[in-house]
């Protein structure tokens, strides 16, 4: 602290005000704060440590080394308070995307869910609404996801397996019966492959209630790059994937300026291995592809930036996962406004939607209430905006209601109790923290210039950088964990063997069935021509290169069924071609 | 090692729409390092595709990775149609998330053997060479 302290008549010599005022004080005698630490350091702590050695080797998920103490030496070079922190919801808004934070409004408490059909699951969303979801996002099962229709060969043995089936609009007026897409605060879904159709749906479903587009909010993921990186639901080639996804932040753009039409993900590049700074910059660069695409047709940075928001992941390391969610707002912040030179602060405050996890495992599930509530927890000392939670079994099946029920009341415990969001960015100023953000900053901007030296977000898939970055790292963290160098418990620590309970929730028997009959409901009960002239003008968009919203919405209308649609998509643009790297 | 051993085949392979294949991949890099010759299929392949690729790349074993909760679909399917292939003497081991009570059934269905997820990979290793090894 400062030699102020000192100067009381304890002393034989009381400072001169000039030396109480020079900056890193001396601490205990006279030393200078570098001279200190070094004392510090060599005499105590690493005396310590030569006697009983330390517990491990403190190193990171993504390679930063932690140190045994952070003081201001760590944040003071070179580093400005008002330029490189600031204040919540102004530039470079490391602090928060808006000045009330959490304090004039709490983050989303949301939930992803999704199974069965449309029936079954309708029941689980009223529940979830019962006991206080504010936004819903759908688990689309992977037929759906992919663009296959409940009644196609590659199917088979999926339908209602990860998510609800969807088909048709029939299927989501069905899923969202009852629910009042006004008094919640953001309904959505992933719809990576399939972004045109699901939003197509979600306007559709509000034109058939009479509501207009501003009384509701849509929320998607419909980030299609990193799926061909990751996740693995892609249909088309990339390059048309991006396009059709651009379409719908474009339409967005001009019809629904409050919906967020795509969510840019870390997330599941990162939980492939790549590490969280390194995802972070290829999901930078997917963003700034996207929004490359929307520039070249001729939008403002400002109309289209404040469409984008991102999906930032670390499921390792509590404050580096603090340190990144600060470090990839500013990051995007200054990427906004340097390159691309947005003045709306809206194109320059990243809003952040996150799903807590920790490294949960199969062993004695239960403890996966723990893992990912402190998880949780690192996202909101981070500054997230909508908030989703995994549940403790989420690693061995669909979650059965009563773990969405914890994993929900988990989130209402964070936003209510112990105090944790009283105050805006509470880790703002810790050395540690700081030092971090500044240091992820850094990796981000090293691994962004990397991928630009490779040739952009495209290079990243072509060139299987993005590939090649994921399996080093997952290797790494395989033998980090089977070396036992990083702890899990009751993984490699007081190790238990894996179960998957018999309790595990299971999807009603009949759920193939009922989704195929309501598939030949609706082919029966359509008008053919109605939906074959939608399908033309979806050819129609392929080929132009015109706004595929329009058209889909259109085919929506008239019950053109999911996979009607990308087959479509299909026959114009080609399909993609998997990998067999590993 | 005798010049007349071959290296044990292995084809890792992804079936149905599951297309979480970090654990594949790393699966398929571990069995690699502990000498066996490693194909991966990458994502989307039909049970069809799979048995067609163990027969072109004469494999001693078909590793499956599952997570989407279609295993009792499809990993019965593989092991009948390598059945009706002639190949009924190729491994078919499974890994992902697979219930306790599932898994009496899928042995009975001719699949040889369910690591969880989460099984230390050396402990995979040790299986296949201690099984299909002395095959090769």
């Amino acid at each position: 602290m400062g030699s102020g302290y000192g100067r009381g008549h304890h002393r034989s010599k009381e400072p001169s005000v000039n030396e109480s005022l020079k900056p890193q004080p001396a601490g205990p005698g006279t030393a200078s704060l570098p001279e200190a630490l070094k004392e510090w350091r060599e005499r105590h702590y690493d005396a310590e440590v030569a006697e009983k050695g330390e517990q491990r080797s403190f190193m990171s998920d993504v390679g930063i080394k932690i140190a045994p103490l952070y003081t201001p030496l760590d944040v003071d070079s070179g580093r400005s308070y008002l330029e490189d922190i600031g204040f919540p919801g102004q530039y470079p808004f490391t602090r928060g995307d808006r000045a009330g934070m959490y304090r004039t409004e709490s983050f989303v408490v949301s939930a992803y869910s999704g199974f069965g059909d449309a029936q079954d699951c309708n029941k689980r969303f009223q529940t979830l609404v019962d006991w206080g979801a504010e936004q819903l996002l759908v688990a689309l099962d992977l037929p759906t996801q992919c663009g296959y229709d409940s009644d196609h060969e590659m199917s088979t043995g999926e339908v209602g397996q990860v998510g609800v089936a969807i088909d048709s609009l029939a299927d989501m007026e069905a899923l969202f019966d009852g629910i009042d897409l006004t008094r919640i605060k953001r309904v959505g879904t992933l719809g990576n492959s399939i972004g045109p159709i699901v939003l197509a749906m979600f306007a559709a479903l509000g034109e058939r209630r009479g509501l207009e587009w501003s009384q509701y909010t849509v929320n998607l993921q419909n980030d299609p790059l990193k799926e061909y990186i990751a996740r693995g639901t892609q249909i088309l080639p990339a390059e048309a994937a991006a396009r059709l996804a651009s379409d719908c932040v474009a339409w967005c753009a001009e019809h629904a300026p409050n919906w967020s039409p795509m969510t840019v993900c870390v997330n599941h590049i990162n939980a492939g291995g790549a590490g969280s700074s390194r995802s972070a910059a290829i999901a930078l660069s997917n963003a700034m592809h996207y929004l490359d695409l929307l520039l070249g047709k001729g939008y403002g940075i400002d109309q289209v930036a404040p469409l984008l928001h991102m999906f930032p992941d670390e499921r390792h390391d509590f404050f580096i996962s603090v340190a990144n969610l600060r470090a990839l707002r500013r990051t995007w912040a200054r990427l906004m406004k340097e390159r691309y030179g947005a003045t709306r602060p809206e194109a320059m405050a990243l809003r952040m939607t996150v799903y807590g996890h920790g490294q949960e495992t199969l062993q004695e599930p239960l403890n996966n209430i723990v893992r990912i509530g402190f998880g949780t927890l690192a996202y909101v000392l981070g500054g997230a905006s909508y908030v989703y939670i995994a549940s403790y079994d989420e690693a061995v099946s669909t979650p059965t209601e009563e773990s969405v029920k914890v994993a929900l009341r988990t989130q209402q415990i964070l936003a209510n109790e112990h105090g944790f969001i009283d105050t805006i960015d509470p880790l703002g100023g810790s050395y540690f923290v700081e030092t971090l953000t500044n240091q992820i900053e850094e990796q981000i901007r090293g691994a962004l210039s990397e991928i630009e030296d490779a040739g952009g977000a495209r290079a990243v898939i072509t060139t299987g950088l993005g590939r090649r970055w994921m399996t080093e790292g997952a290797v790494r963290r395989q033998r980090a964990l089977d070396s036992g160098s990083r702890p899990w418990v009751t993984v490699n620590k007081w190790p238990q063997q894996p179960n998957v309970p018999n309790t595990a929730f299971r999807i009603d028997s009949r759920t193939l069935q009922k989704q195929l009959r309501r598939i030949a409901d609706v082919k029966a009960r359509r008008d053919p021509a109605r939906v074959e002239a939608a399908l033309a003008a979806i050819d129609e968009a392929c080929r132009n290169g015109s706004n595929m919203v329009p058209p889909t919405i259109e085919a929506v209308k008239a019950l053109a069924t999911v996979g009607e649609i990308c087959e479509r998509w299909k026959s114009h643009f080609g399909v993609f071609e998997p990998s067999t790297d590993f | 090692m005798a010049a007349s051993e071959r290296k044990v085949r292995v084809l890792v392979a992804k079936v149905g729409l599951d297309g979480h294949d970090v654990g594949a991949r790393v699966i398929a890099r571990g069995l690699l390092d502990a000498g066996m010759e490693v194909i991966y299929t990458g994502l989307r392949r039909t049970p069809e595709q799979v048995v067609r690729a163990a027969l072109e790349e004469d494999v001693d074993v078909i590793g499956i990775s599952i997570l989407s909760g279609a295993h009792l679909t499809l990993l019965p399917r593989l092991r009948k149609l390598l059945g009706e292939a002639g190949a009924q003497d190729i491994g078919l081991i499974a890994g992902g998330v697979i219930p306790q009570e599932d898994i009496g059934p899928l042995k009975e269905a001719g699949v040889n053997e369910i690591f969880l997820s989460g099984t230390p990979v050396p402990d995979i290793v040790h299986y296949i060479l201690e099984r299909y090894g002395d095959r090769a």
